[in-house]
């Protein structure tokens, strides 16, 4: 009784929920010019340390806080994702934020707290946990979103994700409640043994993970749960939107695997149809609704609602195959959104952020190494090989087809296919259509550096893919045999 | 190693001409070239072990997990292709070192051709089909950049924008139907996948994998009805277009055919979709060819015509045709590429490619004409040379297969598509170099120079050999690649010009004689074909892509209009049928659990409860009737916690009801009493489904649920109370004790909650709403007696009971029903009404309690509490307890958790202050200045417009 709960394996998060309210003093007590600046720097250091402490306390298999709470190589392969998706969006954003009067310094703050989620998310071993990590993440992604609160498409933006966010944690909660309610428990790995027992599942449960997944879904914005997307995406800030399409995808995504793959493992038959559909949905919506887009963020918002379908692939065949798709198509998926996101970032004329797709135009000729950049991102995108992202789609599809899910596989080329066509769309207007006006130089280092290591991580991956490949594997084989 | 090392090269070369460029324009071209003949000596080095008839392998294990290997494998077909790349590759490179003027960068132009024949030459050696493909995505990213190497013609940009969207969307498509063929084979090593074709034809997954790998190869080899890219990439640099579009890219989509046709062909599915494609393309691409005034759109139409006839010879899926296809294969490459040479030459020494601007050549540049003569009468098929013998093959093939039952279709198509391509071969003779000399030429032509013309002359010369001599020039090649392409079922064929006076003969000799009559008549063919309507792909291709993209714009606006309210339908909808499925498709029939008989008070109360829903939705605009509303419903439900023997939670909700109803009518003082019309009918009768569905859902859930026994953790906690806690009410015990630290987070909660009420009232104030607040006119009139006497009266005299029964209700709070929270709320219930009975200016001066202070006073205390048990060296927050026996209570426990219940009881009480004092200042802005008075009547408080003023006379009292 006496003794404290073990924490140990929690400690980056630990480390990191302190640093945050450090941050928070730290921001409350420096001069407010000064804020930013030093809070920004902090929080990255920050984050970086709460990663070497992931990334050093390896990755055997560990449980924590009277087993809410589990590391094992799976949590750490996404948890270093998520934080290099945190850091990145920080780096990112140092411009932008400077300039368009977003410069508080909640908002690296509030990153960082989103990110504490995430890692929570990522971690959870139960149904309270999961839910707790879910929403610390999303009340600091609500305010994200609204952060520009004199700008009316922002704040429509953040109340919008929150008024559907709020109903489908709604979803989750009564999902899960119903889990609990026939499960007897929220601990995912007693559900799993109590479910392994049972001789049939009981309708109560199969609602329970319909509600469960619903709520998910909405988080990985999967269709048909993903009518926020378009609209957030757009009228957020831009490098909101930025760290919206990374982090809290991989962490929604780490999350839906590991509740899929462990309390609900042994009965893939019963859900593997919801999912079946939920990717082929998000697959075909993203190639077909993007396609009259004008607006590069909207534009990006129904090409991450396509990527998500075609990793929910892997989930779709429920093997260890297709774990290892997913990991590796989300570490792929994050270095090419975070490199178009970059460029976006940098589409910026005479100090004013422009967003149409027309403002590309002859990109080539103005800015033509970004244009090369771009290129690639775009190309990546579509999973035209020899680029990384072809490789993110071969690894799905292949553990489909092992699956023997060959419609879906199908599905999801011919999605690529039209698809691609929109992602073309944007190389023709950089490379073919007459100049538009010169965009300003690239405004920071930091995006500097994004930009070109994305850009040869995306186009030199096909030399060396078992770096990530293997460590995807091992993550893989974690999830599944804990 | 010598495999890997011919396909390395390229790309490692690549490098070179961006370094040599400094080096001048013929440095960078010597490096080009030197890179192409070390890869075309490697490859001839290889040349004995094929003709030997051996398959020469090169291994190395790359990605094993995906079946992803750099695999690479030489035979017959394999060197005939890497042979035709290599070698008229390093044509090329010689022709453009003329061809490029100064001012074209020519050091990228190099460069982009070596990734591109690097990436073909991948292609047709690579024995992995993922490495094959990312090869064959690779020849579309590097054909793309030198299509639109001239950047400054704007066709030239269209060109490699259709050349890239066509052939790479197709390759994509390819993808699906190679990892499928992958699958069926159990591998994903083309050697392999070779062997397995009987497996691959029985498998049901055969003809998806053929339609989906078929995409790729017609797109590839602009093969109907995707013919239409090629013809608008000839905006390109003439070498491109010679490189590209007749030995290379355009042969990738033919070279795949060839490789997988021991696997894909011979069955129905094959053939009619094969051949039929085949040969409508030959026909439909020469007719259009004939028209064609630019010398370029002529040959890329021809191109099409005989790629065409490839892909009808490889869908025959006859072993003899398949012969004849790479033998055509050998010598389209060698007439079509000088041809294109030719065709580069008279533009570059003319000026124009117009064939109407053109004629009378002859005389001007004597040896282009030669050259390009001899190629076209090749492609015309005339005897004795290469273009005569396929055609005679190919028409001998047409003639004697059916189609669908009917004989002679086949054989009279390819006899109109000869005949057109006769003509339009005359045609670049006759209305280019004959006719009268002509004086406004844009520049004044004459021959190239040596290195121009030398490549064009260098293919020429097995035009005329392989015609004069097939069996000797070609023939071992032609074996060794068709016996790759068969599967090693070489026919017993023969390679001559003679097989005797036949039907095929006779129909060549008549093609020839009616293509130059037709030609004769070009003027009159042409007025025919302009009377006819022609369906131009490109159109159609752009006409479907814009409809596509106006679905997909309609779909799109109508789905995410950015309505919040469509969004959260559609959410909804999509719970309510996915809850649907999932509830229907499992036993979803009610338990066996027994029924509880149902009194008639319940069924009263529940009546009145759905009544009561019913009614606030009706009247949802009428705000003040839905809040009384809303309190009734409360009421019910505290009735029913009695009904049902829970005492504590009737008592908490009444307390919870009476305050927040209160708070809320406060606060809709300062608000519209109506809210605003917001939905029209329709949309009103889908809300109300999709919640009536959703309701029922839930209510089935629920019904199903609890019809089946289930167990339940009350009797733990029935149990526990008393030992483990040291109280007998088991909902305070599991409030403070149990689940105390749910409690100490909800407190903080609460005091959270009433500090941003705090923070928003204050940014309100001191923002632009304080204007609106001040010209705030209330809508309904005022009673003048703003603090009526008798309510003040009996508040005073209840003040004094209520703080008693606060202390009493906290108190006993640990056994019997109570407890901090409910003694918060009661206490917090008689200030309030001290505030609505004598205003807040009065209350505010006798309570001078900063409520702030209260809650953070609570949470410390509920904290300290917890972390007291660290002392005593437990878990936070466990609690201990004593019994203590007082005279007038009587014998009671006093446990630590009564400390932590202090903290809520301060925390509640807070809470609730908070939120009333910060309504209180929204009140003093909009009423202005405030009494102090207990009681005051003011006759002039009147709502707007309503009569005179009274005298002004103010009542005052005291109370």
């Amino acid at each position: 009784m006496s003794e404290l709960p073990i924490m140990g394996p929690a400690l980056p998060e630990i480390f990191l929920a302190i640093a945050v309210m450090g941050l928070m003093m730290v921001g409350v007590f420096v001069k407010p010019d000064r804020a930013l600046p030093l809070v920004s720097a902090l929080a990255i250091a920050v984050l970086l340390v709460a990663g070497a402490l992931i990334a050093a306390g390896g990755g055997g298999y560990q449980l924590a806080f009277g087993d809410l709470f589990v590391v094992d190589r799976f949590a750490v392969f996404m948890k270093l994702l998520v934080i290099a998706g945190s850091v990145l969006a920080i780096i990112m954003s140092e411009g932008f934020i400077r300039r368009e009067g977003m410069d508080r310094f909640e908002y690296p703050v509030l990153i960082c707290l989103a990110t504490l989620g995430m890692l929570m998310m990522v971690s959870a071993n139960d149904l309270i946990a999961l839910y707790i990590g879910l929403e610390l993440q999303s009340l600091s992604l609500y305010v994200t979103a609204s952060l520009q609160r004199d700008r009316l498409r922002s704040t429509e933006a953040g109340l919008k994700y929150f008024v559907l966010g709020a109903l489908s944690s709604g979803m989750l909660l009564y999902g899960a409640s119903l889990i609990y309610g026939f499960g007897g428990t929220t601990e995912f790995g007693a559900l799993a043994a109590h479910f392994g027992e049972l001789e049939s599942v009981p309708v109560g449960v199969i609602t329970g993970i319909v509600f469960l997944v619903a709520g998910l879904a909405f988080k990985v914005s999967a269709v048909p749960f993903h009518m926020w997307t378009p609209d957030v995406y757009e009228g957020a800030p831009t490098p909101v939107t930025a760290f919206f399409a990374v982090a809290p995808k991989i962490a929604a995504m780490a999350l839906l695997l590991r509740v899929m793959m462990g309390p609900f493992g042994g009965m893939v038959g019963e859900w593997f149809q919801i999912i079946w559909f939920v990717s082929a949905a998000s697959m075909v919506l993203g190639a077909f609704a993007a396609i009259p887009q004008t607006n590069i963020k909207r534009l990006m918002a129904y090409s991450s609602i396509g990527h998500v379908g075609y990793a929910l692939i892997g989930l779709a065949a429920g093997t260890e195959e297709g774990v290892t798709g997913i990991l590796i198509y989300m570490a792929i998926y994050l270095v090419m959104n975070v490199g178009t996101f970059a460029c976006i970032l940098s589409m910026k004329v005479k100090g004013r952020m422009v967003e149409q797709i027309s403002d590309l135009a002859g990109l080539a000729k103005t800015k033509p190494a970004m244009a090369a950049a771009l290129l690639i991102f775009m190309f990546s995108m579509a999973g035209i090989p020899p680029m990384a992202g072809f490789f993110g789609k071969l690894y799905v599809f292949r553990a489909a087809i092992n699956a023997e899910l060959y419609t879906l596989a199908v599905i999801g080329a011919l999605a690529s296919v039209v698809s691609a066509f929109y992602y073309l769309r944007i190389v023709k207007v950089m490379y073919f259509d007459e100049p538009a006006e010169a965009f300003d130089p690239v405004e920071t280092r930091g995006l500097k550096a994004i930009i070109g290591v994305a850009g040869v991580i995306v186009l030199a991956f096909i030399f060396y893919p078992s770096l990530l490949a293997d460590n995807a594997a091992v993550a893989a084989v974690s999830l599944l045999q804990g | 190693m010598a495999l890997t090392l011919i396909v390395l090269l390229p790309f490692v070369g690549a490098l070179l001409p961006g370094l040599m460029i400094r080096a001048g324009r013929n440095g960078c071209a010597l490096a080009t070239g030197a890179v192409t003949l070390l890869a075309f000596v490697l490859l001839m080095s290889q040349a004995p072990a094929v003709f030997a008839g051996e398959v020469v392998h090169a291994r190395w294990e790359w990605l094993p997990a995906i079946g992803l290997d750099a695999n690479f494998f030489l035979d017959g077909l394999g060197f005939l292709f890497a042979g035709l790349i290599l070698g008229i590759g390093l044509l090329i490179i010689t022709y453009a070192r003329f061809y490029l003027s100064r001012n074209d960068p020519m050091g990228q132009f190099y460069t982009y051709l070596l990734l591109f024949q690097g990436a073909m030459v991948g292609i047709v050696l690579c024995d992995n089909i993922l490495l094959l493909l990312i090869f064959w995505e690779l020849t579309s990213l590097s054909s793309f950049l030198l299509i639109g190497y001239w950047k400054h013609l704007p066709e030239g940009r269209q060109g490699a924008r259709m050349a890239l969207a066509v052939t790479g969307m197709g390759g994509l498509a390819m993808i699906a139907g190679m990892l499928i063929l992958g699958e069926i084979a159990g591998s994903y090593d083309l050697s392999t996948i070779l062997q397995e074709g009987e497996a691959i034809r029985a498998s049901q997954w055969y003809v998806p994998a053929l339609i989906l790998i078929l995409l790729g190869c017609f797109t590839k080899s602009a093969q109907f009805p995707f013919h239409f890219w090629l013809p608008h990439a000839m905006a390109a640099p003439t070498p491109v277009s010679a490189y590209l579009h007749s030995a290379t890219m355009v042969k990738a989509g033919i070279f795949l055919m060839a490789r997988l046709w021991p696997v894909l062909a011979g069955t129905d599915w094959w053939f009619y979709i094969v051949a039929t494609t085949g040969l409508f393309t030959m026909v439909m691409a020469a007719w259009i060819a004939l028209f064609k005034d630019d010398l370029k759109g002529l040959l890329a139409f021809s191109t099409v015509s005989h790629l065409a006839l490839i892909t009808f010879l490889f869908g025959l899926g006859t072993p003899i045709a398949a012969v004849a296809g790479v033998f055509h294969i050998i010598n389209h490459a060698s007439f079509k590429a000088a041809l294109f040479m030719t065709a580069g030459i008279i533009d570059h020494e003319t000026g124009t490619r117009d064939i109407k601007k053109l004629g009378g050549l002859m005389v001007l540049m004597p040896i282009t004409m030669t050259i390009a003569t001899l190629a076209a009468l090749s492609m015309a098929g005339v005897p004795l040379l290469n273009g005569f013998l396929t055609k005679e093959m190919m028409l001998h093939e047409a003639l004697h297969t059916e189609w669908a039952g009917v004989p002679w279709l086949l054989g009279a198509a390819a006899v109109v598509g000869a005949i057109f391509s006769v003509a339009y071969s005359f045609r670049y003779i006759a209305h280019v170099f004959l006719g009268p000399k002509r004086d406004d030429y844009p520049h004044h032509p004459h021959d190239p120079p040596f290195g121009m013309y030398l490549p064009p002359l260098i293919l020429i010369v097995p035009v005329v050999l392989i015609g004069l001599f097939p069996a000797a020039v070609a023939g071992p090649l032609v074996a060794v690649a068709a016996d790759a392409v068969t599967g090693g079922n070489l026919p017993d064929y023969h390679l001559a010009i003679w097989h005797g006076f036949n039907l095929t003969l006779v129909s060549s000799l008549a093609a020839l004689a009616l293509g130059a009559f037709l030609l004769w008549r070009h003027r009159q063919a042409n007025a025919v074909r302009l009377s006819v309507p022609r369906p131009e792909a490109k159109r159609i291709f752009e006409t479907l892509v814009d409809g596509a993209a106006a679905g997909a714009r309609l779909f799109t606006d109508g789905l995410h209009n950015g309505s919040l309210r469509r969004y959260l339908a559609v959410m909804i909808g999509a719970c309510i049928l996915a809850g649907a499925t999932a509830f229907l498709n499992a036993s979803h029939a009610p338990g066996g659990r027994e029924l509880t008989h149902v009194p008639i008070i319940t069924l009263l109360a529940w009546a009145v409860l759905i009544g009561a829903c019913v009614t606030i939705v009706i009247f949802h605009r009428q705000r003040l009737l839905t809040l009384v509303i809303v309190g009734v419903v409360g009421m019910l439900v505290s009735l029913g916690f009695v009904y049902l023997s829970a005492p504590d939670l009737a008592l908490t909700q009444i307390s919870v009801e009476v305050v927040t109803v209160i708070l809320l009518l406060l606060a809709l003082n300062f608000l519209p009493k109506q809210t605003p019309r917001d939905s029209g009918t329709g949309r009103r009768l889908r809300d109300g489904l999709l919640a009536g569905l959703g309701g029922l859902g839930v209510g089935g859930i629920i019904y199903a649920v609890m019809t089946r026994d289930f167990t339940t953790i009350s009797d733990f906690h029935l149990a526990q109370s008393k030992p483990g806690g040291g109280g007998t009410n088991v909902v305070n015990v599991i409030l403070v004790d149990f689940r105390g630290f749910d409690t100490f987070g909800e407190i903080i909660v609460l005091g959270i909650a009433a500090l941003a009420i705090y923070a928003l009232l204050d940014g309100a104030l001191n923002g632009p709403a304080v204007k609106r607040l001040r010209s705030w006119v209330p809508d309904q009139e005022r009673a003048r007696d703003r603090h009526p006497m008798m309510l003040v009266v009996a508040t005073r005299v209840m003040l004094p009971l209520s703080l008693m029964v606060g202390l009493f209700i906290f108190l006993r709070g640990h056994n019997e029903p109570g407890g901090g929270f409910i003694a918060g709320l009661v206490v917090a219930i008689a200030f309030l009404m001290q505030y609505m009975a004598s205003g807040f200016g009065w209350a505010e001066r006798r309570m001078k309690i900063d409520y702030h202070l209260l809650i953070g006073w609570g949470v410390l205390a509920a904290g300290f509490t917890g972390v007291g048990a660290w002392i005593a060296g437990r878990p936070f927050l466990t609690s201990d307890f004593a019994h203590v026996h007082l005279p007038v209570f009587g014998d009671f426990e006093l446990a630590t958790a009564m400390a932590f219940d202090v903290g809520v009881f301060l925390t509640v009480v807070g809470s609730v202050m908070v939120a009333l004092a910060n309504l209180s200042r929204l009140a003093r802005v909009t009423e202005g200045p405030i009494s102090d008075d207990p009681m005051d009547v003011d006759p002039q408080r009147r709502g707007p417009g309503t009569g005179m003023p009274d005298a002004a006379h103010t009542g005052k009292a005291e109370g």
